[in-house]
């Protein structure tokens, strides 16, 4: 019958046309395995240390937060003004990881990144596409300083990869107990330095119908830094080096857990305003900032920023640096967790690498640093770009005044952030923040998280000294 | 699905004047490749496939391949490990939680929702006064109108919303059970396991209770009247009228609901993660999608990423195996379609 042979035809059409549809992609995918390079340079003098090509439009693409991107742009044009004819050109995102996962993969990255966010990329899948930043350190900034002899101590930590600095953090980040300056100079409260202190500070709290501290279920893990770094500070290095490395029974050292033996205390006591597994994070850091139902938080320097909307006037924003267990810790009380954050990458595939390095170099030159402080109230890891009024910010001024205090006492771990074990841990730390779970199964639970990423051996360590 | 309404497609062409059955032409030896035909198939089925191929299946023969490699998503090198990343899967303890909170929530959430949305359709088109015409409870149209609102809202934002009511210092509920006397001044609804669970269950019924009371109104219409009018004279009552008339008489449209329903909570990605970014306490309210999204961006496992998406289709698959198997057990003899 003539029928039959429709579906004969039907079939065979339906059948290149998978084939040809099957074909393009594998086509595009197999192109795209060839791989770029650094791409034109120019002279290197004096004045272009790196031998940015003429011409050159650098791609930044920079991540969007609480700082903006328009201080990319100023460097930008400071870079216009230093080589005629080149420009940066900024594009803004919040969504690093799934925007430039294709360029990478690629082999066509930007020039400059600010890999940072919730959806920044986890540094260990692209380390090997990095170049080392050393010689931005090497070089000069605008003013003719060496930049490493104008940065903070202990700012490179986080950027730094099996010896090599792979990125550069530019804003300046330490982590400390934020409080109300106003509201305990009305209490006649002292901010509290130990663990036990705290404990008492509680007490008093409750009695003017306050709590010591609040939390929220995606910040839960504030905790978990706070007592990291406390434990850090009572027992130096050992804890830390044993934390990051991921070492058997790391949660179990002394320390750890006369720390989380000490925050079970006041977990118990009631200290904690009830319901913050239930709060979303900044709802429940405006309880602290607006309500002042809590007197204490523990956070990064971000804090003040990131609140600004949602403070009380006159709240006058000050910071204690974290607690210790005993007075004769190992670090003095004045240590501070002093880190960098907004890692600025340059990929060795990129058009122009000389362009990233460039506009790094700008940036961490005395103008567009102390422009950045100015603008955002937030230090640089540049030195010296904050005068003594602090541009009128007293949680600004309470920095430089921990970072002085601290002075070359600055460490910081980073294992939560190299692994990506944060939003594992959240869970284990909205319950014991909610007196559901003891100090050993909150240890046993985060021991196991470190041991599932040691044990796995797809996931590449970084080993920390 | 759309493969077979391509061929459909072709099938209809096949019956169209000039290609039919009796047509002349084709008693001669076969059709010709004229203009028109070629250009018919090319727009009504080639372009369709060509897209379909390139941004359905291609993807998904992708992450199939890249589930039984090491790639880390960022990189364009890689190797082929076998079947190691399911091995892992298998292993992991938070990734088996997730997956037994969304078969939870595939065997919940179609089944309140369709239950629910039932008792309301039935309310509305024969659930009236018994004395009359066969008709809905007064005010019936307004009803249908108000209980599709929560469906014409985007989920993300139904999900943030629900956080925002489910706050245990601000939120509207705990106001409004303290104000009844009831001691929720902080209760974490979302922070409790014992709540956090039910609270995103209730969110995902609560959003697809008014489309699927639409579709069921929409079956009922045409049941006719006379079945019920003969059926409210031997006596029965409106649950009666439910179970043995209007039950039986729309079951496909019951079992595509289901379908489509326990696919959607299989995946629940969208209300979980405005519920509870994190996984909620112990994980109670983690969802696959979200342990894909963190592995493929946050923790660069691409390859570990997609091999949980293979898993989730499969269970997927299953789970459609499963309702219609017992659909044709429960259609029975007299049926036999």
């Amino acid at each position: 019958m003539s029928l039959q042979t429709a579906p004969l035809d039907r079939r065979n059409f339906l059948r290149a046309a998978f084939a040809g549809a099957v074909a393009i992609p594998l086509g595009v995918s197999l192109a795209s395995c060839s791989t770029g390079g650094g791409g034109a340079t120019g002279k290197v003098t004096a004045k272009n240390p790196f031998g940015l090509a003429d011409n050159t439009t650098v791609d930044a693409v920079i991540f969007k937060g609480g700082y903006g991107t328009d201080y990319v742009d100023f460097a930008g044009k400071l870079l216009s003004k230093e080589h005629a004819g080149s420009s940066v050109k900024v594009t803004a995102s919040t969504t690093i990881a799934s925007q430039l996962q294709p360029r990478f993969v690629g082999g066509n990255p930007p020039d400059l990144v600010d890999n940072s966010g919730a959806q920044s990329i986890g540094f260990n899948s692209i380390l090997d596409q990095l170049e080392d930043l050393q010689d931005v350190l090497d070089a000069n900034n605008l003013e003719g300083t060496k930049i490493s002899d104008t940065l903070y101590p202990g700012v490179l930590t986080p950027g730094e990869f099996d010896g090599e600095l792979k990125a550069l953090n530019y804003v300046l980040t330490l982590y400390a107990v934020w409080y109300s300056g106003s509201l305990f100079e009305k209490n006649g409260w002292t901010p509290p330095t130990t663990w036990d202190e705290a404990y008492e500070l509680g007490g008093q709290a409750k009695a003017a119908g306050k709590y010591l501290f609040v939390w929220g279920k995606e910040a839960a893990t504030y905790y978990q830094t706070l007592a990291i770094d406390s434990a850090i500070k009572e027992g130096g290095d050992d804890v830390r080096l044993a934390l990051d490395n991921l070492e058997e029974g790391c949660w179990s050292s002394d320390p750890m857990q006369k720390v989380l033996t000490s925050l079970k205390k006041i977990i118990d006591a009631g200290y904690f305003k009830p319901g913050g597994s239930g709060t979303q994070f900044t709802a429940a850091q405006a309880q602290w900032s607006n309500d002042q139902s809590a007197l204490l938080y523990p956070s990064g320097s971000w804090i003040e920023n990131e609140m600004k909307s949602q403070t009380v006037d006159g709240f006058d924003m000050k910071g204690v640096p974290e607690f210790t267990v005993s007075t004769s810790s190992s670090l003095p009380q004045t240590a501070l967790r002093s880190t960098a954050g907004e890692p600025f990458i340059v990929p060795s595939k990129a058009k122009s690498v000389a362009g990233g390095k460039e506009v790094l170099r700008i940036m961490l030159s005395k103008e567009a640093a102390t422009n950045f402080a100015k603008t955002r109230l937030a230090p640089t890891i540049v030195k010296d770009t904050v005068p003594d009024d602090a541009f009128g910010s007293t949680a600004l001024a309470s920095q430089i005044e921990m970072l002085n205090g601290a002075g070359s006492d600055t460490f910081t771990f980073t294992f939560v952030d190299n692994y990506g074990t944060n939003q594992d841990q959240l869970v284990l730390w909205n319950a014991f923040l909610d007196g559901k779970s003891s100090v050993n199964e909150l240890t046993d639970g985060l021991q196991k998280i470190s041991d599932k990423v040691r044990d796995d051996d797809s996931i590449k360590k970084i080993k920390v000294t | 699905m759309s493969l077979a309404g391509s061929s459909d497609v072709a099938g209809a062409l096949a019956a169209a004047p000039g290609g039919g059955l009796k047509s002349p032409r084709r008693r001669r030896g076969g059709r010709r490749w004229t203009f028109d035909r070629i250009s018919l198939f090319v727009v009504f089925l080639g372009i369709p496939l060509a897209i379909f191929l390139v941004f359905v299946i291609s993807p998904f023969v992708q992450a199939i391949f890249y589930a039984f490699t090491n790639w880390n998503g960022f990189s364009s090198d890689f190797q082929i490990i076998g079947f190691g990343n399911f091995v892992k899967l298998f292993g992991d303890d938070i990734v088996m939680t997730a997956f037994l909170n969304n078969v939870i929530l595939a065997l919940v959430v179609p089944l309140a929702t369709i239950v629910i949305a039932l008792a309301f359709a039935s309310a509305i088109t024969v659930g009236g006064p018994s004395l009359g015409p066969i008709r809905g409870i007064r005010g019936s149209s307004f009803y249908r109108v108000v209980s599709f609102f929560p469906y014409v809202i985007p989920a993300i934002v139904i999900g943030i919303v629900w956080a925002g009511v489910f706050d245990p210092s601000h939120g509207i509920l705990n106001a409004l059970l303290s104000v009844l006397g009831l001691p929720f001044e902080s209760f974490a609804w979302l922070g409790e396991e014992s709540t956090a669970r039910w609270c995103l269950i209730f969110l995902m019924v609560w959003s697809f209770v008014g489309f699927y009371m639409v579709l069921f109104v929409a079956a009922i219409k045409s049941v006719p009247s006379e079945t019920y009018e003969a059926a409210r004279l031997d006596g029965a009552g409106r649950f009666r009228m439910t179970m043995s008339i209007t039950l039986p008489a729309i079951r496909d449209n019951v079992q595509t609901a289901y379908i489509y329903l326990g696919i959607t909570a299989l995946d629940g990605y969208v209300y979980a993660t405005g519920l509870t970014p994190g996984g909620g306490p112990s994980n109670t309210t983690l969802v696959v999608p979200q342990k894909i999204l963190q592995n493929l961006f946050t923790n660069g496992q691409a390859s570990y990423a997609s091999a949980m998406g293979v898993a989730l289709s499969l269970v997927t698959l299953l789970f459609a195996v499963v309702v219609f198997a017992i659909a044709r057990i429960a259609r029975g003899k007299d049926d036999p379609r």
